[in-house]
């Protein structure tokens, strides 16, 4: 009776010692209440240990976690082995996959980022950023917490950590056409936005997200870009909504959805993605001449025939610009009744810089050419006459000056000729 | 003749005061005081509008900055505007006044001092292009060559035309209550080229006339002194010469040798004159190619 006593008393002894043992390991991390558990701090909160542990001095900060690093952070009541199970295991660690990919708590973050160009090339080149690169590690806050590094006032700084960084932009960004994408991050900066960011502190000012989305970022190309072209009016209008609505009506806006589509003109165009300047700067509005006349060449052209073009040219901030006569998005033909330079508005288009403007004045040809026998006959005669004029006048009297030149080369080789033989 | 080119080793800079003979008055004071701000009023527009009309050459930035933007231009450019008005009517007021009140009216309208064109200016044009040829001798002239009236009724024309233009440019409010709109386009063209064409004629075709052919080069300061020499009248203006010896009023005609001072200040805004209009000149070709 005794001996098998014993052999189910040794049984018992070494079953619950094996449970004791496996039970603790793994109730062991989750006891940290709060924070990391006590014996992960062993090691990952002593730096002099660590130090020894890993390649570089950056992977000695990650591996450096204690209760003070973690604890404030949205992951603070979470234990260690909630992101990293493996460890859970024991000691060593596999060096390899050491953490739980975060979309098992995030499904919706982790889903669109994988459809985003940074996981396109985490997997085509190996490495772009993923949720650790901008939300941190060990010290992740809610965005609306300002130490987050998704808090607006810090995204474009987070954003900037690689797209600021030529080693890393160049070998994405390496073709020509992606020239402004190798800017971007430093350009945003000196923009409306960027300025609003770091000179005014405005939360509400666009950043890097605002535009490009958060988690699912696509290249302008992609048509669910927030930046694709046919979708940058829906993006700007997210915040800029009043003047999306009058764009909408405006020539550019139904160009937009009619066929024309991607040819027509978009917020970006005239206000750059990345330069975007107050449009009361002067680099502003002498700038945007150059915009519309990308595509209105010959009205361009013809602008600078006039006094306003001119002067706008040399710098004057006074004479009116293309945005002053056709208004800034509600672009209308002429044709158009609710067009800005539809005849009957003209008076009243006019007479927000000319004083007395009547009938008369507004038959004004703001883009007239004068080279145009049909269509500016009017022009064209006094310009004909003129040409003529000039052509008569400095025809006439370059022969006559020319020929008194000659006349008087003649007579004085003659008349040294003449001395030469007296002599 | 006398040859100014070669002979004279002792030659004076300025072709008034070559030769011999006692220096005779040709210009008013009047005269003088008009012209000269003819001089300072045609820069200050030329600097102002070039830039303007070549909106897009390469110095018309540079230059407008010079002068302090296009406001500042534009101010300097009516200054100018009220400069040439005020010499043009003062001049057609003296011609008025001695039309009306002095004896010598027919003569402003006719004859040898007349600056109306005489049936002898197109002779004299003729017989020029004959002498350009080879075809015979060098037209006399009276007091006013066709070259001189040509200038000066290019001066009517051009203040007239630019003066007109200009003013319909300063204050279209006021020009729309009587004139279509589209008059402010035919008055940009015309007051452009118009401008485009004194300016191109006073920086070659005066120059050349007046200061830079052979027998006068490099400058002839008549216009500042008002005085020339017996001799520089004789080849210049022989006709005027012998008609004053006829009437007697050679002594009349009499003037002292212009100060040293004069004549220094007379050559050195001449030739101020003339390099900036050749500048000008360079410019506007600068821009003419360039484009």
């Amino acid at each position: 009776m005794r001996t098998p006593n014993l052999c189910v008393v040794l049984a018992a002894l070494l079953g619950s010692a094996i449970f004791a043992t496996v039970a603790r390991a793994q109730a062991q991390p989750e006891r940290g209440g709060g924070g990391p558990a006590v014996q992960c701090i062993n090691c990952h909160g002593n730096m002099a240990f660590l130090g020894g542990k890993s390649a570089t001095q950056a992977q000695d900060y990650m591996l450096f976690v204690t209760d003070s690093i973690v604890g404030p952070s949205v992951h603070g009541g979470l234990s260690c082995a909630e992101c990293h199970p493996a460890h859970a295991e024991g000691y060593p660690h596999r060096a390899e996959r050491p953490a739980r990919p975060c979309a098992d708590c995030h499904p919706e973050p982790g889903r669109d980022w994988g459809r985003s160009i940074h996981a396109a090339n985490v997997a085509r080149a190996g490495d772009a950023a993923s949720c650790v690169d901008c939300h941190g590690s060990h010290q992740v806050f809610a965005s609306t917490d300002r130490r987050s590094m998704t808090y607006a006032l810090n995204v474009a700084e987070t954003c900037a950590r690689c797209h600021a960084d030529p080693d890393i932009i160049g070998e994405y960004f390496a073709t020509p056409e992606k020239a402004l994408a190798r800017s971007a991050a430093s350009l945003y900066y000196e923009t409306v936005h960027g300025t609003a960011i770091t000179e005014s502190g405005l939360v509400v000012s666009a950043t890097c997200n605002d535009c490009h989305g958060a988690h699912e970022i696509l290249p302008p190309d992609s048509s669910r870009s927030s930046v694709n072209r046919a979708n940058i009016p829906e993006t700007c209008g997210q915040c800029h909504e009043g003047i999306v609505q009058v764009y909408d009506g405006s020539a550019h806006g139904q160009a937009l959805l009619a066929a024309a589509g991607p040819r027509a003109p978009v917020c970006t165009d005239c206000h750059t993605s990345h330069e975007i300047v107050s449009t009361d700067e002067p680099v502003w509005f002498r700038g945007v001449v150059e915009e519309c006349g990308n595509c209105h060449q010959q009205l361009y052209e013809r602008y600078f025939e006039t006094y306003h073009g001119k002067a706008t040219r040399l710098g004057s901030d006074i004479p009116a610009r293309c945005s002053d006569c056709h208004t800034a998005h509600n672009m209308l033909p002429p044709s158009d009744p609710g067009s800005s330079v539809y005849p009957a508005n003209m008076v009243e288009t006019c007479s927000q810089c000319h004083s007395g403007v009547n009938e008369n004045f507004v038959q004004y040809y703001a883009h007239g050419d004068h080279t145009d026998r049909e269509r500016y006959p009017k022009l064209f005669w006094p310009w004909l006459f003129m040409t003529t004029l000039l052509a008569g006048v400095f025809g006439f009297f370059g022969i006559h000056t020319l020929l008194w030149l000659v006349r008087t080369g003649i007579d004085a080789r003659r008349r040294g000729q003449e001395r030469g033989k007296e002599e | 003749m006398t040859d100014h080119v070669g002979v004279n080793r002792q030659r004076p800079l300025s072709a008034s005061h070559r030769g011999e003979g006692p220096f005779l008055r040709r210009f008013s004071r009047l005269q003088i005081t008009l012209h000269a701000l003819v001089i300072v009023s045609f820069f200050g527009l030329v600097l102002t509008g070039a830039p303007l009309h070549f909106s897009n050459a390469a110095w018309a930035g540079w230059l407008i900055g010079l002068l302090g933007g296009v406001e500042s231009a534009g101010f300097i450019h009516r200054v100018c505007a009220i400069i040439t008005f005020g010499y043009f009517f003062t001049h057609v007021g003296t011609i008025t006044y001695r039309l009306i009140k002095e004896s010598d009216r027919k003569a402003i309208l006719w004859g040898p001092t007349s600056m109306v064109p005489q049936p002898k200016d197109v002779r004299d044009v003729i017989q020029m292009f004959a002498w350009f040829l080879g075809k015979g001798s060098r037209p006399r002239f009276d007091r006013y060559s066709y070259m001189e009236k040509f200038d000066y009724w290019a001066v009517f024309w051009g203040v007239a035309i630019i003066g007109g233009s200009g003013l319909l440019l300063w204050f279209p409010e006021f020009f729309s209550r009587f004139l279509p709109g589209w008059s402010f386009n035919i008055a940009t063209i015309v007051h452009g080229d118009e401008a485009l064409l004194a300016l191109g004629f006073i920086f070659t075709v005066h120059f050349f006339n007046v200061h830079l052919r052979p027998e006068k080069f490099p400058i002839d300061v008549v216009i500042f002194t008002g005085r020339a020499t017996a001799d520089y009248m004789k080849e210049e203006h022989p006709l005027e010469y012998e008609r004053v010896v006829q009437e007697g009023r050679l002594e009349e005609l009499k003037a002292s040798r212009p100060s040293r001072t004069l004549y220094v200040w007379a050559v050195g805004l001449g030739f101020a004159s003339l390099t900036l209009g050749i500048a000008m000149i360079l410019l506007v070709l600068w821009a003419v190619v360039g484009n």
